[in-house]
């Protein structure tokens, strides 16, 4: 469904994206990850018809055609990171006038509206929204047509909670009836949630591809256990220290970074020692982390 | 194919004059024109000494002054602001399965359209004063003034799309700096230096500096049009005259003048048409 080969673009002196070479095929939901200024938008705009490539190439559908010929552009529908509409526009007027841009059928426009929880609004003037509501009117004209293919960059950076759950479910809608999401997210709930797989650029260049699993695995194994008891309990950091070497005393929270797997043990420790806990916080690594790990990476693999 | 082009066009059209139609700016513009144009056909007979309305030929002749100087610059004004859209706004229009020439082409007539009915309802307030208090007197003349007013839009607006494409988001204000330095230029400016630099020519070589001063500039061309269809070469300056020497004739020289005006339309709006059609939107 899409398919860059060795796509590069070159803004001046920048590479923003270097010889990216990766298939996204029919029915896959896949995210685009990496640090801010990675490369992820200049990529998904590629696939958008916004930007052409300096050298490779981009092709999307089913048989595949250059984005930049309008009428490929059917097989797709994309969300701009930071949406903007005429202020003097109502919601519904603007969902109108895409509607009718794609020559789609009218009782679209009113169930994309209910779907995107502006149903309210629809008569009001964008100039009165705010941030969100943009947003989920930007959504709205996104899921207007029955693309094959969606493209978002960065959906849910300016929804509420209503405005996340009307995201997902629109998603996940599509995703039942086999279409193809590419997306881009800062935020790991939408990544675990809606994708298949992950990749993620660095400097412009893809440094990973990972499954579902993979970066599951990725995360837990870069996670962090705080564990509060009521009282100091002597010999119970060092037997901790026997099976997690980082794990460390904080004021009264005993720390356990690393690997998700370990904390049963830790616990069964905790435990066996008498003492009672009071508190605990299991988290899994932040995709920041990953992201300097795997650039790390990445430049000992080009060195 | 073709018909769903042109489907596609008026949808465009009509977006935009409904934007147009809503925004503060056009209703300005509308409202200060037609004050101003009613001024006009007040004020200059009461100034030779006379009282009460000028008739068409009076009003049309002071007219052209200002049509040659606020028509320009609302314009170039309002097609920027209509042809620079947020950065998300010109990215999720032409990601549509729509080629970007067509959707600024539509916008560019709907603009057009909007400001034409501006331009029109000065002209008619005017006209119907005009009219119940003076007759019929030197219409067409007035009337050849609002076509000239309706000819620099569509020319301004050609310029402001060449200035516009491209310049969305933040880079809005350097194509509305672009956009008043060629209005200043074009209307204030280019008279000046064009005749200023005649003086310091020969004969030969002034005359023929004065005959593509007028076709080179639209705001001249225009003038020239307006002058000659309302009262002949009595109000000519030295450029009109040149062209006119030159062309043997009003025919001549006026179908010189549509030459250069349609150039004028034609040849900004293709090449703007043309770099979007090309341009990433990055």
């Amino acid at each position: 469904m899409i398919e860059y080969r060795a796509a590069v673009k070159r803004f001046g002196v920048q590479t923003a994206v270097d010889a990216i070479t990766v298939s996204i095929g029919r029915g896959e939901a896949v995210a685009l990850l990496g640090p801010n200024g990675s490369g992820k938008t200049t990529t998904l705009k590629m696939a958008a018809g916004l930007i052409r490539p300096d050298a490779g190439d981009v092709l999307v559908g089913e048989p595949a055609f250059r984005p930049w010929e309008p009428s490929a552009r059917r097989v797709l529908s994309y969300l701009p990171q930071r949406v903007a509409f005429p202020e003097a526009l109502t919601g519904r007027e603007i969902v109108e006038f895409y509607r009718r841009l794609r020559g789609i059928p009218a009782e679209r426009s009113q169930a994309v509206l209910k779907f995107a929880s502006l149903n309210g609004a629809g008569e009001r003037a964008v100039g009165t929204y705010s941030g969100g509501m943009v947003q989920r009117l930007g959504l709205a004209v996104a899921m207007l047509p029955e693309a094959d293919l969606l493209l978002l960059d960065e959906p849910t950076a300016a929804l509420d909670p209503d405005g996340l759950r009307a995201f997902y479910a629109l998603v996940e809608q599509r995703q039942a009836a086999g279409r193809t999401i590419f997306f881009t997210s800062h935020q790991v709930g939408d990544v675990e949630r809606l994708a298949d797989r992950f990749l993620v650029l660095a400097n412009g260049r893809l440094v990973a591809e990972l499954s579902q699993a993979a970066l599951r695995d990725c995360l837990a194994a870069r996670g962090t256990m705080r564990v509060r008891l009521d009282r100091d309990t002597p010999g119970l950091l060092e037997a901790i220290r026997r099976i997690a070497p980082s794990a460390s005393r904080v004021g009264d929270e005993i720390v356990i970074a690393g690997a998700a797997s370990l904390r049963p043990q830790v616990l069964d420790l905790v435990r066996s020692s008498g003492a009672q806990i009071r508190g605990l916080v299991a988290e899994d690594g932040r995709l920041e982390a990953l992201y300097r790990e795997l650039v790390a990476r990445g430049a000992e693999h080009t060195e | 194919m073709a018909g769903e082009s042109v489907r596609t066009l008026i949808l465009c059209a009509r977006q935009e004059m409904l934007l147009a139609a809503r925004s503060r700016w056009t209703q300005l513009f509308a409202v200060v024109f037609a004050g101003l144009s009613l001024a006009v056909a007040s004020s200059g007979y009461i100034l030779s000494g006379g009282s009460g309305l000028q008739d068409f030929a009076r009003t049309a002749a002071s007219l052209v002054q200002l049509v040659l100087l606020l028509v320009p610059l609302t314009s170039l004004v309002m097609g920027v602001l209509a042809l620079t859209p947020e950065r998300g706004g010109a990215e999720i229009l032409y990601a549509q399965p729509i080629a970007r020439p067509i959707l600024l082409l539509g916008t560019l007539i709907g603009l057009f359209e909007a400001l034409v009915a501006a331009e029109a309802l000065g002209f008619g307030v005017a006209g119907l004063v005009i009219f119940a208090r003076t007759g019929s007197d030197g219409l067409a003349g007035f009337a050849m003034v609002a076509a000239g007013s309706a000819v620099l839009t569509a020319v301004f607006l050609a310029i402001a799309a060449l200035v516009s494409v491209g310049q969305h988001g933040r880079k809005r204000v350097r194509a509305l700096a672009i956009a008043l330095v060629t209005w200043f230029a074009l209307a204030l400016l280019f008279d000046v230096a064009v005749l200023a630099a005649a003086s310091l020519l020969r004969s030969g070589h002034a005359s023929r500096l004065l005959i593509s001063s007028v076709l080179v500039n639209p705001i001249d061309a225009v003038r020239t049009a307006s002058l000659l269809a309302i009262e002949g070469t009595g109000a000519f300056g030295a450029g009109s005259l040149a062209l006119l020497r030159f062309t043997g004739g009003p025919g001549g020289a006026a179908l010189l003048i549509a030459l250069s005006l349609s150039l004028w339309i034609v040849v900004p709006t293709w090449t703007a048409m043309r770099r979007l059609a090309r341009m990433d939107i990055a």
